[in-house]
């Protein structure tokens, strides 16, 4: 950034005027209507939705809500639907937005909170309750003395790729399948499964998982339409992980 | 999901693996795979009436079986025989993919609501696939009945059928859903059973088959508007040269 962007201010800045449309809503008050509001910003050099978002509530609405905590694409508690595009605020530049007009939408198909903000721990607690997403040892009984198997490297990497997931909810909010299907289990839970199934550790076998995930909820009534590859923003092999389990249980059965 | 996560897995096949789950998509996959290549072989074999008659003449003798005949020629009732075969392929193809089907206007709500919310490329494909689905229950149906009721074909007949009994709107409504409906589907069918890991590549493939498959579709069947228009009112097989 240079000398010239630095000191520029939002009040006297020469940035240009951003729009933005906010679904405003909450459930919490009684009478309240689902509406949009619009709010007007100077965009400043580098800003995110997220830094909008708290200028916004600072100067000019207080009472406006919505979530985050890292502001760095960590927690994925930012998740928003941006002109369309469900994603997480604080990686998103408002620069990338030509026109100047922005649509903030909450995430739809989870709980709403109020405004912008959805509660996603809810949903995801109970869908790792219901696919029991935790290692499953090979044997229950716990030597201390015994010495941990070794885990191949690339094993480990294939790993760690899987468990980049934020919990954000985009996948669950950009899949058509699940918007219809509410007990459809969504692209989170099945990259969850597809993770420890490939986990040396996990004793779990491809009939075990095939009893969570093999049915019209599971692997089967996903349609791939692939709303959840094409929008994480973590970039997860969503495509290739579903297919592989997809294959996996279907030939667990004939 | 709340409620329904606390029943024991037991007691609901909702919530357990169904053997019929993987079975039904497996069988869908096969089905529509079937049916897309069976589509394409089609298209071709029909648009050889823009290289003359004769050589439509020879292909039908051919595809009916005139191998396995004395004189050379085929047998309509091979094409009666298939078109029972085809039929039951495509019943069984439509009750899989029935599963997917919205059946409740919420389901359908949501959906329009997920499309104007969500602009993604691939769900707006899934949608036509869903829309063409649906036309084609009813118009596939009405062309392998005529197929079996009417199994004659040829330049002249065929033409006849086209112009004279009207078929040409039939056909023209039924090229573009099922050209639509059958690639994006080999298009799914490819990325769901992870055969492609390139999308890109795939999309620009399949988009380019769609508008192939469709021209060459339009000039056969524009070939048989123009050989019905000239042909007398009481039409008679077509008198191979050769
Ligand atoms: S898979 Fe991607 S989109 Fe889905 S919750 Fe995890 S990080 Fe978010
Ligand atoms: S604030 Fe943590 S991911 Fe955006």
């Amino acid at each position: 950034m240079n000398q010239q962007t630095t000191s520029m201010s939002p009040e006297n800045a020469s940035g240009r005027l951003l729009n933005f449309h906010i679904f405003r809503y909450d459930p919490q008050q009684k009478g309240d209507k689902p509406r949009t509001e619009v709010y007007q910003l100077r965009e400043t050099p580098g800003m995110t939705i997220f830094i909008a978002l708290n200028q916004i509530r600072q100067q000019q609405d207080p009472s406006l809500q919505f979530d985050f905590v890292c502001r760095a694409g960590i927690c994925g508690s930012c998740a928003m639907v941006i002109n369309g595009l469900p994603t997480l605020a604080c990686r998103t530049l408002t620069s990338k937005f030509k026109q100047g007009d922005i649509t903030l939408m909450p995430l739809p198909g989870f709980e709403l909170i109020g405004d912008l903000s959805v509660d996603t721990g809810k949903f995801m607690r109970e869908l790792a309750e219901r696919l029991k997403l935790w290692l499953h040892p090979h044997h229950h009984e716990i030597d201390v003395h015994s010495i941990e198997a070794p885990m191949a490297p690339e094993q480990a990497a294939a790993l760690y790729e899987l468990e980049r997931c934020v919990e954000c909810g985009v996948c669950v909010s950009a899949c058509a399948t699940k918007q219809m299907r509410e007990t459809f289990v969504g692209a989170v839970g099945m990259m969850k499964i597809a993770r420890f199934e490939l986990d040396s550790r996990d004793g779990r076998t491809a009939e075990d998982f095939y009893h969570v995930i093999g049915n019209q909820d599971g692997v089967f009534g996903c349609m791939t339409l692939l709303g959840c590859q094409d929008n994480c923003p973590k970039d997860l092999p969503h495509m290739q992980q579903i297919a592989y389990l997809r294959r996996k249980m279907a030939a667990t059965i004939l | 999901m709340t409620a329904r996560t606390l029943i024991p897995r037991i007691f609901s096949y909702q919530l357990t693996g169904h053997p019929w789950s993987a079975r039904a998509d497996k069988l869908q996959s096969a089905t529509g795979l079937m049916l897309a290549s069976f589509l394409v072989f089609h298209l071709h074999f029909e648009s050889s009436i823009l290289l003359g008659k004769e050589v439509f003449f020879h292909l039908v003798q051919i595809l009916e079986g005139g191998l396995f005949t004395d004189d050379g020629r085929g047998v309509s009732a091979f094409t009666q025989i298939f078109s029972v075969f085809m039929l039951l392929i495509v019943v069984l193809h439509a009750a899989m993919a029935l599963r997917r089907f919205p059946s409740q206007l919420g389901q359908w709500r949501a959906l329009r609501g997920h499309l104007v919310c969500v602009k993604h490329k691939d769900t707006q494909a899934w949608f036509w696939q869903l829309a063409t689905g649906f036309i084609l229950f009813f118009l596939v149906p009405a062309h392998l009945f005529t197929m079996i009721l009417h199994p004659e074909i040829g330049p002249n007949l065929s033409a006849a059928r086209v112009v004279q009994d009207n078929f040409w709107l039939l056909y023209a409504l039924l090229l573009p859903a099922v050209v639509i409906h059958g690639l994006i589907g080999l298009y799914r069918v490819a990325v769901k059973w992870g055969l492609v890991s390139n999308r890109s590549v795939l999309r620009k493939v399949i988009k380019l088959l769609i508008i192939y498959l469709i021209l060459l579709g339009c000039a056969s069947l524009l070939a048989y508007v123009v050989i019905g228009l000239d042909l007398p009112s009481q039409v008679s097989p077509y008198i191979s040269k050769i």
